[in-house]
């Protein structure tokens, strides 16, 4: 599509600068269910937001007529829109970097190719494995999911970027009893190459994660040494992602405020913005702003080195951005904890006394973004002298998120991603205040 | 918007093999959203949404698939892929499609989409303003301002054919009280399925301070005690548990799968005699109405209890053949992106005999929950748990001391039997409802009512 003649449309309205993002993409999505397919829904969908400088002010407008008719539509809203807002911060519309970085693995044709009819037949094929490998087990739901998105971005300075990802997943969700006890997993896998994808695999861990779980009941109240699992330690950075945000920092709701050059956590705790990782979604070689992705070490051997910057936050704080719009505000690509040496079964060794946390649940509530304290329900197993004993459920392990990262002892080799762009290795750490019996 | 013939064409296309049911839906919709905080206009978005969605069927097994675009060559491409899920000899059904039919049952005099920006945005402000200026507490004030008008074509393989226009329109205030150690919220959200001349109709700023009452009330209150004790809940927003622990139980999407506690038991007593229960798409101008469900069928009044007995589940078209019973027009969704299935729209407990005031003098000792907040249900068991916005005490047969931080806890069926004294005072608010079809608005309502025994969690332990 040509947007030429948008802004010139929008020069002859008074419009300073215009820029147009240009979304389009296909979807399929599956749900098995007792054999039979429960959902099967495609999709092929597109939309265009545009915004612009009117009188210093920011407009904007989304549309999914998409033709050159709306353009009228887009310019004038794009006025009323600027008029009525208040906020005096800086806009910005950008020119563009020199050089963008190359990104690879962003998109694979063959995800494409393989037949509708094999993904629904692996689909069923997951949720039957997980029925068959044991008896204990009561129910299954898979899903699968692949998206394709193509985004062309250009402005009238002459900016000039596209950008085409996709990507897909298999889940399944399962309960299993004992007749007693009912313990549910939902488990998942996520690629851009099907061949990736190990149904037996994903299975079976949904199969050992809900029955290793049966009979479990809360464990005695007070401190124990926690090895907190991959999964688990994505489930807890989640909420604590937005602190790195300068946006936060600015706005004086960030815990991470003047802490630049301090050392916030273990020596063994490296954290980083990864625009550059293979096979997600969130990879790529520029930001909503157009500006160019780079990789950070936000946190280096437990010293925080900076935070994410747009080019507004980057104005106010009289800095570069560091290509991390997303939307109208400050986000991560793919962010996570850099993986270490210690092996699981060793940290599993290590423990007097201690917790393996497998999972955390209300992360929304009960993890306060802006103070760091948590207290939330976990459910794991027990450790005596290096041994698991029995599985743990309806405990609260309570602290502080920096007070744990400074408290992290061993750093696990078993990096994982959950929520499509947070990661993090299983960690080990001294100690957290767990109520229980 | 789509031509007669190419919408015959489409639906053709999806019944070239052996399925025997085809929908289009075709939706054009215009939507502002104003976002205020300190007092200053953050955002203001408006946009155009448009988009078909083609669903094919076989019995009740359905497929389903959108597109935002208008071209016969892509409509056409999208039923004929969707088709090949029911491979097969083609049902040979032949259709012709009606007359078109309009909706226009709930009138409108101002539509949203002809008013301009700052008229929308003058509207905010006044509520921004009323609400910091009911007390020097008020710390914080974020209010939205939403409307839209839908407009939507449905037609189908049985000769459905109608236009809808949805308009609605809704402002939602969100005051922060505080002072040295404390912070407390309060939130209010009138809304309808009106036009511009809503706010000729409501007073903003009186609406305003309301959530600034609760707020400045809540900083004053201390903990709510915990323990089993009668409980008084409030007219309005009040119906939100009754929506949640027995009105989802009651959607055909749950009854039909047996996952309702609910289901197969349609003529039972499933509440206490006292309680009747109502869900009704036609209430004119209400938030939740509409003059057609997202099926094309017309709206209508569904008794779902009739002094305690179940008498209705709400069912959309294809559960209707999944559980042999009657369709009761209650497909809904909230766009193109979503399939339709049964959903609730202005959902009410109806009028007892008992007044307030006779309600709060019969209590001893109690909660009264003047203002629900949120809370979440386990569809398999029924077990809700949902915070009380605004809560005081009740202590002979008199309003005593505000409290806070109250959760009830309970399952549905307990709640329903152990209701014994209804009020005649009945009253609708308005909510989001989010589920398998997206999120839709509905009015959740009921008049006063009293649980003679309920779980109440407060932080300030047993009384």
């Amino acid at each position: 599509m040509n947007f030429d003649v948008l802004f010139k449309k929008a020069k002859e309205a008074g419009i300073e600068d215009v820029q147009v993002t240009y979304s389009a993409g296909t979807e399929l999505d599956l749900e098995v269910f007792k054999g039979q397919i429960e959902k099967y829904q495609i999709a092929d969908s597109a939309g265009l937001s545009v915004k612009g400088i009117y009188n210093g002010k920011m407009g904007t407008v989304r549309t999914e007529v998409i033709n050159e008719e709306a353009f009228d539509f887009v310019v004038d809203n794009i006025i009323q829109s600027a008029n009525a807002i208040d906020s005096k911060d800086e806009v910005f519309i950008y020119e563009g970097d020199a050089e963008y970085p190359k990104v690879e693995g962003l998109f694979d044709q063959t995800l494409n190719d393989v037949p509708v009819a094999k993904k629904i037949e692996d689909t069923k094929k997951l949720e039957a494995l997980v029925m068959e490998k044991d008896k204990r087990m009561k129910m299954a739901q898979s899903y699968y999911g692949q998206g394709t998105t193509t985004v062309v971005m250009e402005n009238s300075k002459g900016l000039k970027l596209e950008k085409k990802v996709n990507s897909a997943a298999f889940y399944v969700q399962a309960i299993a009893s004992d007749g007693e006890d009912q313990r549910s997993t939902f488990e998942f896998a996520f690629s851009n190459d099907y061949n990736d994808f190990d149904l037996d695999k994903l299975a079976s861990a949904a199969v050992e994660k809900s029955t290793s779980l049966l009979g479990a009941k809360p464990c005695d109240s007070g401190e124990y040494e926690i090895l907190l699992t991959n999964t688990a330690s994505c489930a807890l950075l989640h909420p604590y992602v937005g602190m790195f945000s300068a946006e936060a920092v600015q706005r004086g709701v960030s815990l991470l405020k003047d802490r630049v050059g301090e050392i916030i956590g273990s020596e063994l705790i490296t954290i980083v913005d990864d625009p550059f990782k293979a096979k997600s979604p969130r990879s790529g070689s520029f930001d909503s702003e157009g500006v160019a992705t780079q990789y950070k070490e936000m946190v280096k051997d437990g010293k925080l080195t900076g935070y994410l910057h747009n080019l507004k936050t980057a104005k106010k704080a009289n800095t570069k951005s560091t290509g991390n719009a997303s939307g109208s505000g400050v986000g991560p690509s793919n962010f996570y904890i850099t993986p270490g040496k210690m092996k699981y079964d060793d940290a599993v060794a290590s423990m007097k006394k201690g917790l393996i946390i497998t999972a955390l649940a209300g992360t929304h509530s009960g993890a306060n973004p802006i103070s760091g304290a948590f207290s939330l329900q976990a459910s794991g197993f027990l450790v005596e002298d290096g041994k698991v004993v029995r599985p743990v459920a309806l405990i609260t392990v309570a602290g502080n998120y920096l007070d744990m990262l400074k408290d992290v002892e061993g750093v696990c080799d078993d990096l994982d991603f959950n929520f499509g762009y947070v990661g993090s290795p299983s960690l080990k750490i001294k100690k957290l205040v767990v109520a229980g019996k | 918007m789509l031509d007669k013939v190419l919408i015959k064409k489409v639906l053709e296309a999806a019944l070239t093999t052996s399925a025997d049911f085809a929908e289009v839906f075709i939706e054009d919709k215009f939507q502002t959203d104003i976002s205020l905080l300190s007092s200053e206009v953050q955002s203001v978005n408006n946009s155009k949404v448009f988009g078909v969605g083609v669903r094919v069927a076989k019995g009740y097994q359905r497929v389903y698939g959108y597109t935002n675009s208008p071209e016969e060559k892509d409509l056409v491409k999208l039923a004929t892929d969707l088709a090949q899920s029911f491979p097969g000899e083609s049902a040979s059904i032949t259709f012709e499609l009606e007359e078109m039919k309009k909706g226009g049952t709930h009138k409108i005099k101002i539509l949203p989409s002809e008013v301009m920006v700052d008229e929308k945005v003058s509207i905010i402000k006044r509520a921004d303003k009323a609400a910091r200026e009911y007390s020097e507490e008020i710390s914080q004030v974020a209010a939205r301002y939403q409307d839209y008008v839908q407009n939507v074509w449905i037609a189908n393989t049985e000769g459905t054919y109608v236009n809808d226009t949805r308009v609605r329109t809704r402002l939602a205030v969100n005051s922060v009280a505080s002072n040295e150690t404390d912070k407390q919220s309060g939130h209010n959200g009138p809304g309808g399925h009106w036009g511009f001349e809503f706010y000729d109709m409501i007073n903003v700023e009186e609406e305003a301070r309301e959530a600034s009452r609760i707020a400045v009330t809540m900083l004053h209150a201390d903990e709510c005690p915990s323990g089993k004790i009668p409980v008084i809940i409030d007219n309005g927003f009040g119906g939100v548990i009754f929506h949640e622990a027995v009105g989802h139980s009651l959607e055909a999407t749950s009854v039909a799968k047996g996952a309702s506690v609910f289901s197969g038991r349609k003529g039972e007593l499933i509440a206490n005699p006292l309680i009747s229960a109502v869900d009704d798409g036609t209430i004119p101008n209400a938030w939740g109405s509409a003059t057609y469900d997202d099926e094309g069928n017309l709206q209508k009044k569904r008794q779902l209890i009739k002094d305690g007995v179940l008498t209705s589940y709400m069912i959309d078209k294809l559960n209707a053949k999944r559980m042999d019973d009657e369709c009761t027009n209650s497909g809904r969704r909230q766009s193109y992106k979503f399939a339709p299935t049964s959903r609730m729209t202005n959902t009410y407990i109806e009028n007892g005999d008992s007044t307030f005031d006779e309600i709060i003098a019969a209590t001893k000792y109690g909660l009264y929950a003047k203002k629900m907040g949120g809370g979440s249900v386990n569809p398999a068991t029924g077990d809700f748990n949902f915070s009380v916005g605004e809560g005081y005490i009740v202590r002979d047969g008199k309003i005593a001391e505000p409290v806070r931080g109250a959760t009830l806890v309970g399952t549905g069926r307990e709640a329903l039997l152990g209701v014994d004294m209804v009020a005649n005072n009945l009253l609708s608010a308005q909510g989001m409802c989010g589920s398998a079809s997206g999120s839709i608005p509905t009015d959740v309502g009921q008049p006063t009512i009293r649980i003679k025994e309920m779980t109440v969690g407060g932080r300030k332990g047993a009384n």
